[in-house]
């Protein structure tokens, strides 16, 4: 039997934009994925926390408020240290201030862990048809 | 245990003097805040400082002003992006705090604004007003001739640093748009407090105005709960002493159903606030509010597009005020100069369009006023019931049993059954009405209305189509017809 991978959505930090991670969340469910929506405000630490409990094999993060890179600081060590490296790490949304080049948040987030940076009106079926690309590749799908 | 039930009467002077002591000692600058000091300083303010009166006298000239929303974390940058706003025409002035700031992380402010002070980089997304002392606030006032507002933090700190607007509310806004665990019960009790400090400054002789956001609904959804909520925080505000506030009346974009809200929200609010007895609460005017639809729209001509049109409906509906956001929304935080050019769009609006004194006649908009109105007098009905007569326990009892909902919320402690969807005008109708009071024949009013979408786009309304909708301003294409569907 195939194993059914299990995904954690969420807002980082205090962010309180909803919509995007609730859409996700129910995307990814009829989609026939195992999810652990952690709604908004989820700190860093408790994506850690609950990817450990839940042998997780990806985090999906939501930001809209331009600050994600103000609370994603020593995440990704402390991704490392606990364990998680093989965990699939996305963000999505608006993740920097201001107007400009959405290349320049790819790069910021990629060096900060991420696998992939998705911008703002991104589309869902693309996203999960990456994600079961990407689980597949590490033979978790 | 049951616990006690609330009431919408005025909250103990005493019990409110010492939360209020205690609320601004745990703020940096808050023991700085002498009360007494402070109403003097507010009844020192010139007429084109006070909220209030610049509204009514916005109204009385046929003029409007835009609402805007804009802060920024270094105090000469935001005294500069307040005195362009004003440059630009807008004379209702926000100071919106930054998100840590709103959530209470005073010493993450402070880290930030170390680095922020290196640079001058505006790391923080707004005002993060509770960093600066009580005079370096009053610098924001004394340098722009305009009424200040600071936006979802400030409180009393921000009263005594002399902007003119207080009490805001029960805070639905907060409730369904920002907070993840706060049960409805705690948000009214800790609401009646704060609302009564408004009172406080109106013994004293000084009346703050609020706007009241209602319920917003993050994204296409009727308005009939929102301006429920609307009338809930008049009249627990009312009870608090509160003496002047006005509506936010969220757009969702069709043109028709917007300018019925419009029109009923004031008109219902005033009959509630008489029907208790609060005669003299005035509304100062009515604001048609830019609702931030996620997701906006990105592209700059289809923002200044999205602007334009809040702008052009306040105009036709002879509103006092427009809330709007700027082109750089959707994008990002604003800068001084895209606030200015987003000001100006409006403004010329406003100049050109509510100057031409066009009466229209747009049909449906009686129809759209009908439906809603029997919806919120439905709701109301119940509540009150649910309360015994009582709004605050009525609403209490709404809220946790479904009578009130509203879609997409954050708060896990809303139940959140309910979903709206455009139909084939792009009108908001309910598509799933969850323990909503909505009498039979509306909803079929509805089903028939999300019936006629799908007879046109050849396939079954559902959430889907309810996620589709969200793009709807966006994208710029209100109703689903082929190819956007595609």
């Amino acid at each position: 039997m195939k194993k059914v991978p299990t995904i954690i959505t969420g807002t980082v930090g205090s962010d309180a934009h909803v919509i995007g991670t609730k859409v996700l969340s129910r995307a990814l469910k009829d989609a026939g994925f195992n999810v652990v929506p952690l709604g908004i405000q989820v700190s860093p630490e408790e994506f850690i926390k609950v990817a450990q409990e839940t042998n997780a094999d990806a985090i999906l993060m939501s930001s809209l408020y331009g600050m994600a890179d103000l609370d994603l600081k020593g995440f990704n060590e402390k991704r490392l240290e606990s364990g998680l490296g093989d965990v699939l790490l996305y963000i999505g949304g608006i993740v920097g201030l201001g107007r400009h080049d959405f290349k320049e948040d790819e790069e910021k987030f990629k060096k900060l862990g991420f696998d992939r940076v998705y911008p703002p009106e991104a589309d869902l079926d693309a996203a999960i048809e990456d994600l079961r690309n990407d689980l597949k590749a590490k033979n978790k799908m | 245990m049951e616990e006690k039930k609330l009431e919408n009467k005025r909250v103990d002077e005493e019990l409110l003097m010492k939360r209020r002591r205690e609320e601004l000692d745990r703020l940096p600058h808050g023991k700085e805040v002498d009360f007494d000091e402070a109403v003097a300083y507010q009844k020192s303010l010139p007429d084109s400082k006070v909220w209030w009166k610049v509204m009514k006298k916005l109204e009385d000239e046929g003029r409007m002003s835009v609402f805007p929303r804009a802060g920024t974390p270094v105090l000469e940058d935001m005294i500069e992006l307040c005195q362009s706003m004003r440059d630009a025409g807008v004379v209702l002035i926000p100071v919106t705090t930054d998100s840590y700031t709103r959530t209470g992380q005073h010493e993450k402010v402070a880290e930030i604004m170390k680095e922020v002070g290196k640079n001058r980089k505006p790391l923080l997304n707004g005002f993060p007003i509770y960093y600066y002392s009580l005079k370096d606030c009053r610098k924001i006032i004394e340098n722009v001739d305009a009424a200040l507002s600071p936006r979802a933090a400030g409180g009393d700190f921000a009263i005594a640093a002399g902007m003119t607007t207080g009490g805001g509310g029960i805070g639905f806004l907060h409730f369904g748009s920002y907070a993840k665990n706060v049960s409805i019960r705690d948000l009214v009790k800790g609401a009646q407090e704060r609302m009564s400090i408004v009172g406080w400054y109106a013994d004293r002789g000084v009346i703050l105005c609020t706007d009241l956001h209602g319920w917003l609904p993050g994204a296409p959804f009727p308005l009939s709960v929102g301006i429920v909520g609307l009338i809930i925080e008049a009249v627990t505000s009312a009870a608090q002493g509160q003496k002047a506030l006005y509506p936010l009346v969220h757009c969702m974009g069709n043109m028709v159903q917007d300018t019925a809200w419009i029109r009923l929200a004031p008109r219902l609010i005033r009959e509630y606030l008489d029907k208790f007895g609060y005669e003299d609460c005035m509304i100062t005017g009515c604001c048609p509010s830019q609702t931030p639809l996620f997701p906006v729209a990105r592209h700059m001509g289809g923002a200044f597009a999205y602007l334009c049109y809040i702008a052009m409906v306040g105009s036709f509906a002879k509103c006092n005020a427009v809330d709007l956001r700027s082109i750089d929304e959707g994008a990002g935080i604003p800068t001084t100069e895209t606030h200015e050019v987003s000001y100006r769009a409006a403004k010329w609006i406003f100049d050109v369009i509510r100057e031409q004194r066009i009466e229209i006649d747009i049909k449906g908009v009686e129809e759209e006023e009908r439906v809603t109105e029997i919806e919120v007098r439905a709701m109301m009905d119940r509540i009150l019931d649910l309360g015994d007569g009582d709004i605050a326990e009525g609403t209490v009892k709404a809220v946790e049993s479904g009578v009130l909902d509203s879609p997409w919320s954050p708060n896990i402690t809303i139940k959140d059954e309910v979903l709206g969807v455009r139909d084939a005008r792009g009108a908001c109708r309910y598509l799933e009405f969850g323990n909503l009071p909505i009498p039979e024949d509306i909803k079929e009013f509805h089903r028939e209305k999300i019936a006629e979408r799908e007879r046109i786009e050849g396939k079954k309304v559902d959430y889907y189509t309810a996620v589709r909708d969200l793009w709807s301003l966006s994208k710029g294409k209100m109703v689903g017809l082929p190819p956007y569907d595609q």
